[in-house]
This record gives C-alpha cells, structure tokens and sequence, in this order.
C-alpha cells in the first residue's frame, strides 16, 4: 500500500523522501499492472465512450426524448429515421436510450458516492475511535445490515413518494453499510501503523489524522468498492423500475427502458434488444475496470 | 461456542425489535390508508371500520399493542384480504418461497463451485476467460429479462414446462416438479455467477498454499488434490457469502414470484407495500431480518467449525 | 472436471426432453370424467364474503358461488334467479318478489328471512360494506349507514318464508339491475350467525349458486366444485372451477395459448392486434364494448385556473383523442366525448358538446384562443399537475394527453401514483386534474351521471355544483315515461360536458382470451359471463 507519512517529524521527513520515491513507483506498479490487464483497459474505452455518450448524444439525437411522433409508433429500426426504431408512442429509441444511459449513470455515481461519504466517515470514525463507540456504531451497522436492502427501499419509496432525489438518497442509504464494514477493517489495520503514531506523537488532532491520514490511505479498497457498487446501484434502479418505483415517466432510465421492452418482446424486439445491450456493456465494463483495480493494487491474485 | 451463541441471540433481540419499531413507524408515515378505494363509505362506516382493526387509536398505543401481540405470535389481521390473518398469510407463502430459495441455492452452490474450480484450474485460458464472462453476464443481465426469455423458449415455443403457476395440491410429483425448474434457474443465475468468482479465486489462492504443494509432493493424484485438499480451504469465503447470498435470494425471489405467479412470500410482500396492508408487510420484514441474521449466525458457526484457525469471539 | 459439467448439462437436457412426453403440459389435473375450468381471474378476491366486496373481479366468483333474487343470463339480462316473478306497485315504490323454494349447500332451506337479513347486514354501519350506497335507493337505507336509524327500519321485509317485499325511498325503473347486483346476494343467516367472521372459511362454506367454494390460497387459486343442491343442479355443465390470480396479463396470455388456462378476464391493450392475426389466436379473442368510460376532474379548489370554464373547455377540446384510440390503444377502446357510453339502456345519447365534430386543428386553435382569453399566454403560461395511477397503459395515454396540451402553450406534469393513493388524493381533492375511470354499477345513465350531482360527495370529483343539472336529474328520477326520461339525462349531461367540467377520454371495451372449445359464453355489455351457462363443445350438463 501507499505510505504518505506525516510531515513534521524528522524521521518522517527522511522517511518521507524515501518513501516519496517508494509510494510513487509502488503506484506506478499498480497501473502498470492495471494497463496491462486488456479486459480493465478494454472496460475504460468502453465506459469512458458510454460516458461521452451520455453526456453529449442527447444533444446530438435527431429526437428530443420525450418528443411524440404520432405516425411513427412501434416504427422498427432504420423506419422513419429512427435509427433504433420507436416505442409505442413514436418516441425515438436512440434518443430514449441516451437518456437512459445519462439517467442511469447519474443514479449510480450520485448514489454511491452518497454511499462513499457515509461509509467512509462512518467506518473510519468507528474504526479509529475503537472501544464502545466502535461496538455501538457497527451494531448499528449489523441492524440495518439485517433489513434486506430491497425492503428498505421499497417502504422508503413507498412511504415517501416517488422523488427522484429521494431515489437517490435511498439506495445511498442502504449501500453504505458495505463500505462502512470495509473502511472499518482498513481503519483498525491502519491505526496500528508507525506514522499514525506519529501523527499523534506530533500533537495532530483527531479529526485532523482522520481525514489527513487515515481517509488518504484507504483509497485502494474504496476505489474497487466504488467501482463494484456502481453497476450493483444500476441494477437496483432497474429493479425499482420494475416493480413500478423507479424513474418516472417521461423521463426514463436504462431499467424502466428495459422492463417496458420485456413486455414487449414478441410484438416490438428492439425495445429489448438495444437497451439490454446497453446496460450489459455498461455493468460488464465497470466490472472489468474494477476487477482490473483489485487485481493491480493486490496482485495476489494472479 | 455456547457463551458466543448467547452473546448473538442477545444481540439479535434488540435488532428485531428496532426493525420493527422502524417498519412499523415508516408504514404509518406513508400516505393514505388501506381502505380507501374508489367506492365513497359513509362517515359512520369509516369510523366503523378503523375502529375495527384499532386504526384510530393514538399511534404510541398502536405500537405497544403491536409488540405485544408479535410476542404472542400474533401478527394481526390483514388489513386488504379481510378474512386471513397475517399468520396465515406467512404460513401459506413462506415455505414455498423457502423451497424456490434452498432449490436456487444448492443449484447455485453445485454449479457455481464447479464453475468456478473448472475456472482456476484453467486459469488464464480460454476456458477461465469463459467461464468468467458467463459469471459476469449473469450478474449483469436483471432476472426480469432473463425469465421471461426464458418462458418464451421454453414453455411457450418448445412447450417443455408449464409457463406459470404453483402446481395444484392433487398434482402427483412427477408432474409438480415442471413448475419449479425454470423459477429455480432464474433465480440461481446470479449467485452461480458470484459464487463461481468467490470459488475461482478462492481456489487459486489456495493452490498456491503449501499445503498443497505438500499435498503434490506427496505423489497424490491431482483430482485428489483438488477435491479433497485445496478446495476445503477455497469453501470458506463461501460460507461468509452465506448471508448476503440469501438476501440476494430474497430479493430475486419478488421478481420471479411476480413473473411465474407463485404464492410465495415475496410477491404477498410487494402487494402488501403497494396496498398499504401495513400489517402483512411488518410480518414479512420481521421474518426476513430473523432469517437473515439466523443465517448469518449459522454462517459464522459452520465458517469457525471449518477453519480451526478462527477463533469465536 | 469439465467432462463433469458436460455430463450434468447433458443429464439435465435429457431430463427436460422427458418432460415434454407430458401430454397436459402445465394444466391442472382434473379427476377423471369432470370437466373443469381454468379461469384467470387477475386478482385475489379481498374477501369472498358478498357483504364485504365490490371489485369487479370478486364478483366473477361470487357470481358462480351465489343466486340472488334475479341473475344475469348470458347475455347480461337480469333473469328469475330465487325468486320466480315479482310485482311493483303503480307508484313504482314497493317490489314483491316471490320466491321459488330452494335449499342452501348444507342442505339447510333458503327462505325469505335470508334475504331480509342479507339485506340489513349489507346497511348496517358496523359490516362496513363498501356498496351500501348501492342501496340507498332503498327506503331508509341512507339512514341506517349512517347510523341514524336501527337496521330493522330498513326497507325490506319477509310477510312469508317465500316473499321479500322492498319498499324504495323514490321509483327507480333501473332497480331490477340494482336487485341483480352482488349487493343483494343472500348469505346464509345460519351459518354467518353461528360462525361470525370465519364463516367463509373452507370447512364452514355454505352458499346457493351453481358452486361452492373448497379452497382458498391466497396468491395461489380458488377451487369451487359444483353445488348439488342447486335449484338448477342438473343444467350446470362444468364441475369444478380453479380461479388464479393472473397478475402478469401477459403471462396470463401465454398461459391460455398453452391451454394451462381456459379463460382470462383481460388482454394487454397494445397486444390485441398482434392476438388477432391469423398465426397467433384470434379465435380467442373477444372484444367487446363495456359500460364504463376513462374521464379527467378538473378541481378547481386547488388549481384556480380551473374555476374558468375557458380553460376547462381549452384543456378538453385541445386532446387528440383519436390518436390515443386509433394509435396508441390500437383501435380497441374507442375515443369518448361524452360520460355516458353509446349503448347504455333508455340512453337517446346526442349529449357531447358542441365543438366534438370539430377537427383536431380547428379544435387546438378554439383552445389556445380560450387560454388567451382567459389570460394565459406564452408572458404566463398555464402549469398543472395530472395525477394519475401507476399503471404502464395509463401512462401511455397521458403521456399523450400531456403532449397535446403541450401543443396549445400548457405545461403538464405527470404524478403518477398507486391506485390507492390516488383516490385517496381525488377523495381528500388533493389534486389538480386526474384520471379517473367508472364503470356501470347497472345499466343505466345514473349511475355515471349521478356522479356529477352537488350532494353526490366525495365521488364528485370536479365538485360540480349546476343547479340545472340537479334539476334536470331530480325530474328524471321522477319521470315515470322512459323516453321522456331519457331526453331529460341527454340534456342534463349535455349541460355538464358544456361546462367542461369534466374530461372524457375514452370508453372501456370489456377484453377476454376465451378458449374457442366453450360453448355458452356471449360477449355483452356488462360482461358478465356466469360459469353456470358454460360448457364444453361436444359435452353436455348431466340434464
């Protein structure tokens, strides 16, 4: 792992140009383990061109999303300059399906990295502090741990109405119980280690080593977490979609374009056929990016 | 062992009783209530029918009387099917959602083991790479596209199994079994996929081990080597996966419930959430966390019994 | 270890290709020389409990398990059910019906104390029965749900074990459709007074139609065998009946394609014409008009711009109901504009309103001059809220709607919501404009125009208050000439669609995939279809 020392102390600062040298080629280490890895690389292309889409096709489109063409329902691929066909209201696939793209990502780094701020903080203060505070904020963890994520949401979008913010702010919520276990780990690991005590013999306050010292260092396994959770909140969006809870109309996501095009499947295969794909690439990118991460920071695995 | 057995049960108290405390306020937070439709009632019908299943009380006094009767088992009646209680309704739903997720489960663990042992031995090749991609897919695709593709080959084109529903009391076993198999596969995808990851790279991990290596050195036959020794020590991330591996069996059961229209537990939750049949939907959560943690429990127990290494604290 | 995995696949394979030497497939087993039916029936009924039901689909099975005083036949006319023949007085207000003698499923006598008792039961306040007001045309009756007067005061007496006399609180020509309705099925006093709430339970069950009820699994089916002591036992052709809740329509679908169902009570809209063509299954396709009609309340308490009729007008003249009839709902549900579906019985119809002829351009232009005129305008455009319910095909058609507002300068947002909460929003008018929908209780215009009235409550949505159309409706129901009563409702509606208080959209088409092997089941207007007329071609009932 990295070692950023403190600065301040001799010791650190002798240390620190060592190590200055040290962190640096053990970073390049990892990516250089990481661009090798062809499927991690092949992921980033991938994910980094889905990104560019999501950001600037909606622009691009020759429709507008939520434009009603009414002669051009259920209009199949190349029809109508539909370029991947029509839903059942003559709205323009391609154009649904970047929005999707733009909607689902969106729900997926906002909620996880909801899911990071609160994780992080929690695990760590849980970690460091130790002791009663530590049993009493991880048997915290323990009990919502025991709530199926899935229940939680529901009653949440339930009981609070279908708030796109709120969806947000839901899957957040339940992902971060994870990330708090993780950082937690990490966290104890860590205070054991030589410049923490240091930090400390320097007089750093505690928040100050928190957030200075500690959060620094957990970088690795969070960045693997963050990658991993992502596609895992895009699915849990899908699935809200489903069951009716998710996006709402006329907006639209990779799930809900999904879950309409599975009705649908005999009668208009596209509807199906393109955004599956879509969503398939896009978790199996992220999958391989993070694989790619967790083998290239512990190459245990090879 | 015993003094660890107790500390979790004592722990495992306090948690159910916050999950209900937490489920019954946020159900009663929520907006309308199960009794209005699209017929108008009466003023004195109303009041009628809140005061019947005590609605109309202060809501502290709901709740104790709530907890009180979960104590005695009682869960309260149904607020939507006026005539079956929440007992009953769990009674009727949980075993077969029981038997969808323990068939699921094994199948996972059977396929997903051998997926991922056929991975790490080939590790690298083509075969792993294989492997590892259909793992990926399985997690990537959602079961709502998986299953009714699925029922689309199978039941409705090829005709092999019955497209939907719980087989009939009087049905005979050899014909009951149809009804299962695609619901059972669909749920079982994804943890195949995720299982087959956890094994591969338990496996390779402990290939490397000495053990082994002594194992080898020792002249044993290779598949003796794998089977009995290395994949041992490969199992145990497994046995920790076991919790989550059930909650994610829970939750794919609401949406193959819902597809294949079984009775299960899973699809009388999601009615219940969407009707506002308060009291189904508590029982139901009470259920699944005692579940969840009985197996996480049981998870710990089995992973300490397995590796000599762990202590219980 | 992957000659292993080849080995399992190929076990598995072969287990599956054995399966398909099934000959039923998926059906349920049926015991040998009965006939079954398999009848997809969409939901779980709440409770099977007449007193405590009112969904449409409840109804399909309690009509199999219950006779009342009347019953529909096949084609949906109110025929003698107990009773044989009944009287009405010359002023209209006292029925006497007089019944045939008969015995419930345990053997027990049905008498006319059944019915008086069911009758009350259904009123008094503490059963908390949803279609009390059903019976509000019975003397009393009001008063009683309400808790204003005991239930003995009600209405209805037993002078003998085998007559029921009703006296009503005005005349009502409709009131042998009323007499029709589950409302008045009887439920056995015997056994409801011994057992209380478990009396619907399996091992109490006692009921009087052509079935009873054996088992309930709630998500699972409902199984009725046939009734042996039926009055009509030896014209009932089918023997036993297994109702599934078929939740996913198009499943449901699928399943009937297979013959693992019978029957479905309901077809995806967007997927009747593909059923319809020649290689898919037409002949299982019934279509047919329905007396119920989708239309949007406008509130005005909560959205100020609806208390101007100009916009009221603007907003319903500006939707393309065509398109979302032809297009979007494939020509099944046709286009409304008026409340009162064609075909209603003693119903001239000739009430929409002026510019429904008009063409959809000349129609969006009246409107964009109505908003300005009423002070909307590009400078302040008009925003509303639609509620709606979460269902996919309701959204479809208001995406539509919300487009075509769009269209003449007004912004809509969709808030779609669970059924549940939305009409608990509509009956708190926590809304600004939604989508509502009703169906006939009974054949007649009152039962939609009744709606509309100033003391109708909590179901008068927009809170039209027209003293005109009160009084054009008071006439009516005093109006002993049909025709004459008939033109007055035409009038009294034409008054409200004028006023815009309302939106109709489109009327309901009743959608079943019926097994073309059934005989006895007639596609018609209310759509009811009791398993007691139906049989298998080439079968006969055992006569």
């Amino acid at each position: 792992m990295s070692t950023i020392l403190a600065p301040g102390s001799r010791e650190g600062a002798a240390a620190m140009q060592t190590a200055a040298i040290k962190g640096r080629s053990l970073w390049d280490d990892a990516r250089r383990r990481l661009f090798r890895n062809k499927a991690a690389v092949t992921g980033m292309i991938v994910l980094a061109t889905l990104v560019l889409l999501a950001i600037v096709g909606p622009y691009l489109a020759p429709f507008r999303f939520d434009q009603i063409n009414k002669n051009d329902v259920w209009a199949e691929p190349l029809q109508a300059g539909h370029l991947l066909g029509a839903d059942a209201l003559g709205r323009d696939l391609l154009a649904r399906l970047l929005i999707g793209l733009r909607v689902s990502l969106a729900v997926g780094v906002v909620a996880t990295f909801v899911s990071l701020v609160i994780g992080v903080l929690w695990g760590s203060v849980a970690g460091y502090a130790g002791g009663r505070v530590d049993e009493l904020m991880m048997r915290i963890v323990d009990i919502l741990y025991s709530l199926p994520f899935i229940f939680f949401v529901i009653l949440l979008m339930v009981t609070f109405g279908k708030n796109f913010i709120l969806m947000f702010v839901a899957i957040g919520a339940v992902e971060w119980l994870t990330m708090a276990r993780i950082v937690r780990g990490q966290t104890l690991s860590l205070k054991q280690r030589e410049f923490i005590e240091a930090a400390q013999a320097a007089g750093l306050r505690r928040g100050a080593i928190l957030l200075r010292h500690i959060v620094p260092n957990l970088l690795g396994p969070v960045v693997v977490y963050v990658t991993l959770t992502i596609p895992g909140v895009i699915l849990a969006e899908s699935f809200l979609s489903f069951l009716g809870l998710g996006v709402q109309e006329p907006m639209t996501s990779l799930g809900a374009l999904i879950s309409h095009g599975a009705q649908e499947m005999e009668l208009a295969p596209w509807l199906l056929i393109f955004p599956s794909m879509v969503m398939v690439v896009t978790l199996m990118a992220f999958n391989f990016i993070g694989d790619g991460l967790r083998d290239a920071i512990d190459p245990k695995d090879r | 062992m015993l003094r660890f057995l107790f500390r979790r049960l004592l722990i495992a108290i306090p948690t159910l009783f916050v999950v209900v405390t937490l489920a019954f306020f946020m159900m009663r937070a929520a907006p309308g209530n199960p009794f209005i439709g699209e017929r108008r009632l009466a003023p004195e019908v109303e009041r009628n029918i809140m005061a019947k299943y005590g609605l109309d009380r202060p809501l502290p006094v709901q709740y104790a009387d709530y907890v009180g009767g979960v104590l005695h088992g009682d869960f309260g009646p149904s607020l939507k099917y006026k005539n079956k209680s929440v007992l009953q309704i769990i009674r009727e739903g949980f075993p077969k959602s029981l038997l969808l997720g323990s068939l699921a489960m094994t199948l996972a663990a059977v396929l997903g083991v051998s997926l991922g042992v056929l991975a790490a031995l080939r590790q690298n090749k083509g075969a792993d790479y294989f492997a590892m991609s259909l793992a990926i897919l399985g997690v990537c695709i959602p079961t709502f596209v998986t299953a009714p593709l699925l029922v689309l080959l199978f039941a409705s084109t090829l005709g092999v199994v019955p497209t939907a529903g719980w087989p009939a009391p009087t049905q005979s076993l050899a014909t009951a079994w149809k009804y299962l198999i695609l619901p059972v596969v669909v749920l079982s995808l994804p943890q195949i996929a995720i299982i087959s990851r956890l094994i591969r790279a338990g496996m390779i991990e402990v290939m490397r081990s000495n053990y082994v290596r002594t194992a080898r050195a020792k002249g044993l036959p290779e598949s003796s080597v794998v089977l009995r020794h290395a994949l041992r020590g490969a199992i145990l991330p497994l046995v920790s996966y076991l919790g989550p591996a059930t909650a994610g069996v829970i939750t794919g059961s609401l949406v193959v419930e819902q597809i294949f229209q079984l009775p299960g537990i899973g699809k009388a939750f999601v009615t219940s959430a969407l009707q506002r049949d308060y009291t189904v939907v508590m029982g139901v959560v009470i259920l699944y966390a005692g579940l969840i943690m009985f197996l996480n429990l049981v998870a710990d127990v089995l992973y300490a019994m397995l590796d000599p290494r762990v202590r219980l604290s | 270890m992957s000659r292993r995995l080849i080995l399992a696949v190929a076990t598995l394979g072969a287990l599956l290709l054995t399966a398909s030497c099934d000959s039923h497939g998926g059906r349920a087993p049926c015991p040998a020389g009965k006939l079954c039916l398999e009848y997809g029936n969409t939901t779980d009924p709440r409770s099977i409990d007449p007193a405590l039901s009112s969904l449409v689909d409840e109804d399909h099975i309690l009509g199999d398990l219950f006779t009342g005083l009347t019953q529909y036949d096949p084609a949906s006319k109110p025929i003698p059910g107990i009773a044989t023949s009944w009287d009405v007085s010359p002023d209209g207000l006292v029925w006497t019906f007089h019944l045939r003698k008969s015995k419930w499923s345990d053997g027990v006598d049905l008498t006319a104390d059944d019915f008086v008792y069911s009758l009350r039961r259904l009123v008094d306040p503490k059963t908390a029965a949803e279609y009390a007001n059903l019976l509000y045309v019975i003397k009393n009756a009001e008063a009683v749900n309400n808790g204003k007067l005991p239930i003995t005061a009600l209405g209805a007496e037993a002078p003998d074990p085998y007559t029921v006399r009703i006296t009503l609180a005005h005349p009502a020509p409709y009131f042998l459709y009323i007499v029709t309705h589950e409302a008045m099925y009887p439920v056995p006093k015997h056994v409801v007074e011994k057992w209380g709430d478990k009396w619907i339970e399996p091992e109490h069950w006692v009921s009087n139609g052509a079935y009873k009820m054996t088992q309930f699994a709630l998500g699972d089916r409902l199984h009725a065998v046939r009734n042996p002591y039926f009055y009509d036992a030896k014209s009932v052709c089918i023997d036993e009946i297994n109702y599934y809740p078929t939740t996913d329509i198009v499943s449901a679908e699928r399943r009937v394609k297979r013959g693992e169902l019978d029957f479905n009570d309901s077809i995806e809209s967007n997927r009747v014409a593909f059923l319809r063509r020649p290689d898919q299954m037409p002949a299982y396709v019934k279509v047919n008009t329905w007396l119920g009609t989708v239309y949007m309340p406008f509130n005005g308490k909560s959205q100020p711009a609806f208390r101007d009729v100009r916009v009221r007008q603007a907003l319903t003249m500006a939707i393309d109901r065509d398109f979302i009839s032809q297009k979007l709902e494939r020509g099944v549900q046709p286009a409304a504009n008026v409340l009162v579906p064609p075909g209603t019985a003693g119903y001239p119809g000739g009430a929409e309103p002026h510019w429904a002829s008009w063409s959809l351009e000349r129609r969006q232009a009246e409107a964009r001059r109505l908003l300005a005129a009423a002070g909307y305008g590009p400078n302040h455009p008009l925003k509303v809220e639609l509620t709606l319910s979460n269902l996919a095909s309701t959204i479809l058609v208001f995406t539509a709607v919300q487009a075509d507002w769009k269209e003449v300068g007004v912004t809509a947002t969709l808030a779609p919501e669970e059924g549940q909460i939305m009409y608990a929003d509509f009956n708190a008018r926590n809304f600004q404009v939604g989508s509502a929908g009703w169906i006939a209780d009974y054949n007649d215009a009152t039962t939609f125009l009744n709606l509309l009235r100033s003391n109708t409550g909590q179901q008068n949505y927009s809170d039209y208050s027209n003293p005109a159309f009160d009084a054009l409706m008071d006439k009516a129901d005093h109006e002993p000439d049909p025709i004459a009563r008939g033109v007055d409702l035409a009038k009294a509606e034409h008054l409200a669609l004028e006023d815009a208080t309302i939106a109709p959209i489109l009327h309901y088409v009743s959608k079943n995939l019926v097994n073309p092997q059934l005989t006895g089941w007639k596609p018609n207007l209310a759509d009811w279809h009791r398993t007691r007329w139906v049989c298998f071609k080439g079968r006969r009932a055992p006569g």
